[in-house]
């Protein structure tokens, strides 16, 4: 399936400083499994010859207090371990808090594939290209059940769960092609879930955004988006509903009708375009608007609030909200 | 060959206890001989056998669902049979062993048979409730059977919602009605050991003089009590999700499908226990027996029962680290997932002391007992891995999972389930069954499994995804070493099934106590009469009372 | 239990217990056993009823406004008199006052008649209020709020499982009478009355715990 690799293969490839971590952190704990498992198998191996019935081996007590052994063997081995508590937490704190400067990919999962958007708008099935050397950060959601998106060359996977965004984030730093799964079983065809990572040279990757699929930019596709939906009608200022202007809404405080004070960010923005009315109600609007639950498409609901995001506030006093 | 021939060493220790029974009218097997008097008994003896006829059938099914699994892996493009008939294949494995073999294995059917024996009472404290479980489990069991062999269903014996309650066009909703019903007998089980526990011990058996066996089948039946209700919760909720589409674990409706996953692994996690603290019995009565010495460190191992069942019911965020939980609830469990290897490391170290200055037979349970430490601690270990949150990134719901918990099922509880049914087969049937073979088999066994399964741990770290039927063409070479040693696996398994049945009719007479253990049980005839014992029981003064005592016995009861 | 019992009142031994105090120890920690288990399977189902309210308070509370308060009020009465009446009962059987402890249990399953028919007509005012989701050919009264439709339905979930216990408690208490009802019964099974009389408080104690978090909190 993928070039270059063996029909025996023992260690899996990383391509990140992060992966290398890990495989250290493995091959440490293992270290340490064979130190605390070895003398266990050893001892009964050696004591099932030596006090095998009928040998002549010395078997009076040993006169060792029990409690203090007890004790350490429960102790010792733990905390032994808890070192690679801390080591594991360590790494996976930093694997969850993504760098700001980090390029966002869009991930979208669905029975049985993978859609992914470049920043700039070109989106791709199944396979995914990055370039190496800088931060990327994968936001992703599922439209159906739950999936999960497996990147073995960089040790990181994270579900996509259906009703809200997860990310995953890594700094590449070889270039080559690997493998992408699904890990978490989706149905039928959960095993060709799947494709192809390939790590590219900044210049190639930007090579390979200019050649590959349509250069809409994503804005202009969140743009259309607001208008064909029907947003716009109601939502742009002059129009005859009178909704609220979206302009600028992106990261601004909303109070709403119950009189609680929220912050519009992504996952308000979706929420709100999803189930608009009830207890997402603003302050000094009637439940008008429909609910578009089932009637967007994630990706194009990903465009959407990216167009929203970029949205910038009119200069004139904002005279709607 | 002869399975009454040379036994090693069993015959060269005398009985000292009551002679055979067997083919008297006096024992439990021969009092009576009708189909009614076996399928409405209420001897907890009886209804032990009935459970392990049962539960023998559904690992046979289980296991041929297994072969299916290993077949289709053979080739890494699909080309045996289609993604469905392979995905039914491992939801069939799953459900059947899970629910309707590793569950009830060990609990129904030895502590059914030892618990009022190990105590010296006439029988469970409510043998007619007893029965009841029984069918209850049957029931359910063969309804979800006949809807996930005969219709077929793809969800895996998780349930994950939501592709169990709105995506799955299977026969999910059958499948989980009897999954619900079994969970009701599990739970009657339970009750009925705690109670009988509690309440009837001999007199003079103070809890303290209880087999470990005994400790750990209480624990055992507290997670029973304890998490199986909510499981039972979950369950009703996710068939009024597939039945009624009620919204819970839709996010269109404000409701949320990790809900379910939580509610599930809070039972699933504690059910591991529920599997794995009764083979920790057994192998804690086989050790002492076979190295006739006192069990090291009695009170800790027994606390230790106690402990992990405990521990084991902080831990289930474990399976979700990487499903979207918040970072401060994953730091919690995967600390707290690290504090169960303390117990467990109680329990390994002090079986490894009972060894040491013993006086050591390798018989057919010693070799099972001696298997089961160690695939028991590299099961263990691996499950620190799992548990150490930069690793499960990776690893999660690979085959290095797969291999992980098969070391802890199979390793652990299919080992242990074999050495105690061939340490307490003189009991139940009054028949010795053939040593060598016995050997073999037990050999055959942990060769094959070694085989199957290791590979899996680098399959795993390599990336390979489970529950998947076609994978990459570079993992072909490991996946055909692992379905090769699931053919060794295979014929271990058969063997023990010959023999053991060949026993029945011609195995030499067992004597009351071959392997010359102690233990309220060996105090009565091979098989036991229908009440347990013609005539009560002395209580020993100390639990484990070997030939041999640890210096410890001294410091703790002398 | 810990009340003397009157002379012909107790329990017949069974065959494989030591003492009779033995069989009633066994049977008092049975039931408790049992009812921890029944209370954690309805305290997950209320966890998740909780969980639902503090994520969707508003869709919570609009929904909880079509509940009948009252028909929940007057049934918690009813369930707290039948417990009176259950544990008249128990009180009688221990005297050895037969009849009265048959007319009390009488008594107990008819409070409890009395609650499935008010429960019944509560379902029926619900189905007239279009408050039932679930029916397809139906159209669900606040279609425009989804959560809402979550939380009836966990009301549906949770009450209907409270009437199937309450139901087989009818069931059996029914069957005990009739056997309760002849002669020679107390002194043999005076224990069954304690320890069904048990499992009766528990579906009180369920109500008692349905009712504020259902209706009440939510007001």
């Amino acid at each position: 399936m993928t070039p270059g690799h063996d029909s025996l293969q023992l260690w899996p490839a990383a391509v990140s400083a992060t992966a290398t971590e890990t495989d250290v952190l493995i091959l440490a704990f293992t270290v340490l499994t064979l130190l605390l498992t070895v003398p266990v198998f050893l001892a009964i191996t050696y004591f099932a010859v030596r006090y095998r019935e009928g040998s002549e081996a010395d078997r009076s007590p040993s006169g060792i207090r029990s409690n203090l052994i007890e004790i350490s063997w429960m102790l010792i081995p733990f905390l032994l371990t808890l070192i690679f508590f801390v080591w594991g937490a360590r790494l996976y704190i930093h694997s969850k808090n993504p760098p700001p400067d980090a390029m966002v990919v869009e991930a979208i999962g669905r029975q049985w594939m993978w859609k992914f958007q470049h920043p700039t708008g070109q989106s791709e099935i199944n396979d995914l290209h990055l370039p190496i050397g800088q931060p990327i950060r994968l936001r992703i959601i599922s439209q159906d059940v739950i999936h999960a998106l497996y990147l073995p060359a960089v040790r990181l996977q994270v579900a996509a769960l259906p009703d809200r965004y997860t990310d995953l984030w890594f700094k590449a730093d070889k270039t080559g092609t690997y493998h992408l799964y699904c890990s978490e079983y989706c149905g039928t065809d959960h095993s060709v879930m799947g494709g192809e990572v390939t790590f590219m040279n900044p210049g190639d990757y930007q090579d390979w955004l200019t050649h590959a699929g349509a250069q809409q930019g994503k804005v202009a596709a969140g743009r259309a988006l607001y208008e064909a939906f029907g947003c716009a009608g109601c939502h742009e200022p002059g129009s005859s509903v009178r909704a609220p202007s979206l302009a600028g809404l992106y990261g601004s405080s909303v109070k709403l009708a119950d009189g609680r004070t929220v912050t519009a960010d992504e996952a308000w923005l979706r929420e709100k375009i999803l189930n608009p009315n009830g207890d997402r109600l603003a302050e000094g609007y009637k439940q008008v608007m429909p609910s578009f639950a089932g009637r967007i498409p994630e990706d194009e609901l990903g465009r959407l609030i990216d167009f929203l995001k970029a949205y910038p506030a009119p200069r004139a006093a904002d005279a709607t909200r | 060959m002869s399975a009454s021939g040379s036994i090693g060493g069993t015959a060269r220790r005398e009985p000292h206890t009551p002679e055979s029974t067997i083919g008297r009218k006096a024992d439990y097997l021969h009092a009576e001989s009708t189909l009614r008097s076996w399928f409405l008994t209420t001897d907890h003896k009886r209804i032990a056998i009935l459970y392990l006829v049962s539960i023998t059938g559904f690992f046979v099914i289980g296991a041929l669902a297994a072969g299916v699994v290993r077949l289709a892996l053979v080739v890494p493009n699909g080309a045996i049979m289609t993604n469905d008939t392979y995905n039914k294949a491992f939801t069939i494995h799953g459900v059947v062993m899970v629910w309707f073999f590793l569950i009830p294995s060990i609990p129904a059917t030895f502590g059914n048979f030892l618990i009022p024996l190990m105590i010296g009472a006439k029988d469970l404290a409510f043998p007619k409730l007893n029965l009841t479980s029984w069918y209850v489990f049957m029931a359910g069991a063969l309804f979800t059977l006949v809807s996930v062999v005969l219709g077929g269903v793809d969800t895996g014996w998780t349930f994950y919602a939501p592709l169990s309650t709105a995506f799955s066009n299977t026969w999910v909703l059958p499948a989980l009605i009897g999954v619900t019903i079994v969970g009701f007998s599990s739970i009657l089980t339970g009750l009925n050991f705690v109670v009988t526990i509690h309440t009837m011990r001999a007199p003079g058996m103070t809890w303290f003089k209880l087999p470990i066996f005994v400790w750990a089948h209480y624990a055992t039946s507290l997670i029973f009590l304890l998490a199986t209700p909510v499981i039972t919760t979950a369950l009703i909720l996710l068939i009024a999700e597939r039945a009624f589409h009620i919204g819970v674990f839709d996010p269109a409706y404000g409701g949320d499908p990790v809900l379910f996953q939580h509610l599930f692994w809070f039972y699933s996690h504690p059910a591991v226990y529920i599997m794995v603290l009764p083979g920790m019995g057994v192998i804690s009565e086989i050790v002492p027996a076979f190295a006739q010495k006192k069990l090291f460190g009695y009170r800790f191992v027994a606390y230790a029962s106690i402990g992990l069942a405990s521990v084991t019911f902080f831990v289930w965020g474990h399976h979700m680290f990487v499903n979207g939980q918040s970072d401060l609830a994953s730091l919690v469990f995967s600390a707290l997932s690290f504090a169960v290897a303390v117990p467990s490391a109680v329990k390994v170290y002090n079986w490894t002391a009972t060894i040491h200055k013993g006086s050591l037979r390798l018989d057919t349970p010693m070799l099972y007992a001696m298997g089961y430490i160690g695939l028991f601690v590299l099961g263990g270990l691996t499950g620190l891995y799992l548990a150490t949150l930069a690793i499960n990134q990776h690893i999660h719901a690979t085959y290095f999972v797969v291999a992980h918990f098969h070391y802890i099922m199979v390793g652990g509880t299919v080992l242990a389930f074999l050495g105690g049914l061939h340490f307490w087969w003189p009991k139940f049937t009054g028949r010795m069954y053939s040593e060598p073979w016995g050997r073999v088999s037990a050999m055959l066994i942990f060769l094959g499994f070694n085989v199957t399964f290791f590979p899996q741990f680098i399959l795993g770290y390599l990336g390979m995804p489970r529950r998947y039927a076609t994978y990459p063409a570079e993992f072909q070479l490991l996946n055909v070493l692992s379905s090769a040693g699931a053919t060794i696996l295979a014929a271990g398994y058969i063997f023990p099934m010959l023999y053991l049945v060949y026993s029945l009719w011609f195995g030499r007479k067992a004597p009351a106590n071959p392997w010359n253990a102690k233990g309220l049980e060996w105090e009565t005839a091979s098989p036991p009469p229908t009440h347990n014992f013609l005539t009560p029981p002395e209580v020993p003064r100390i639990p484990y009372d070997y030939p041999i005592q640890a210096q410890e016995s001294r410091d703790q009861h002398g | 239990m810990s009340q003397p019992l009157a002379d012909g009142v107790g329990v017949a031994r069974a065959e494989h217990f030591e003492s009779i105090a033995q069989q009633r120890a066994a049977a008092t920690l049975g039931i408790w056993a049992w009812l921890i288990t029944e209370l954690l399977l309805f305290s997950a189902l209320f966890l998740v009823a909780l969980i639902t309210r503090i994520q969707h308070p508003e869709a919570t509370v609009a929904a909880a406004k079509h509940l009948k308060f009252w028909i929940g009020a007057t049934n918690t009465v009813v369930l707290i008199c039948s417990s009176l009446t259950m544990s008249m009962a128990i009180e009688f059987s221990r005297m050895g006052w037969q009849r009265a402890m048959v007319r009390a249990m009488l008594a107990t399953a008819a409070l409890g008649g009395l609650f499935l028919v008010l429960k019944g007509y509560e379902y029926y005012a619900d189905w007239d209020e279009h408050m039932m989701p679930f029916l397809s050919s139906r159209p669900f009264a606040l279609a425009e709020t989804p959560a809402a439709r979550l939380f009836v339905n966990l009301y549906y979930v949770a009450t209907l499982l409270h009437a199937l216990h309450l139901f087989t408690g009818i069931a059996l208490l029914l069957g005990m009478t009739w056997m309760a009802a002849k002669a020679g019964f107390l002194a043999r099974h005076q224990n069954w009355i304690e320890i069904y009389g048990l499992y009766w408080h528990f579906i009180d104690l369920v109500w008692i715990l349905a009712f504020p978090i259902l209706y009440v909190v939510n007001r």
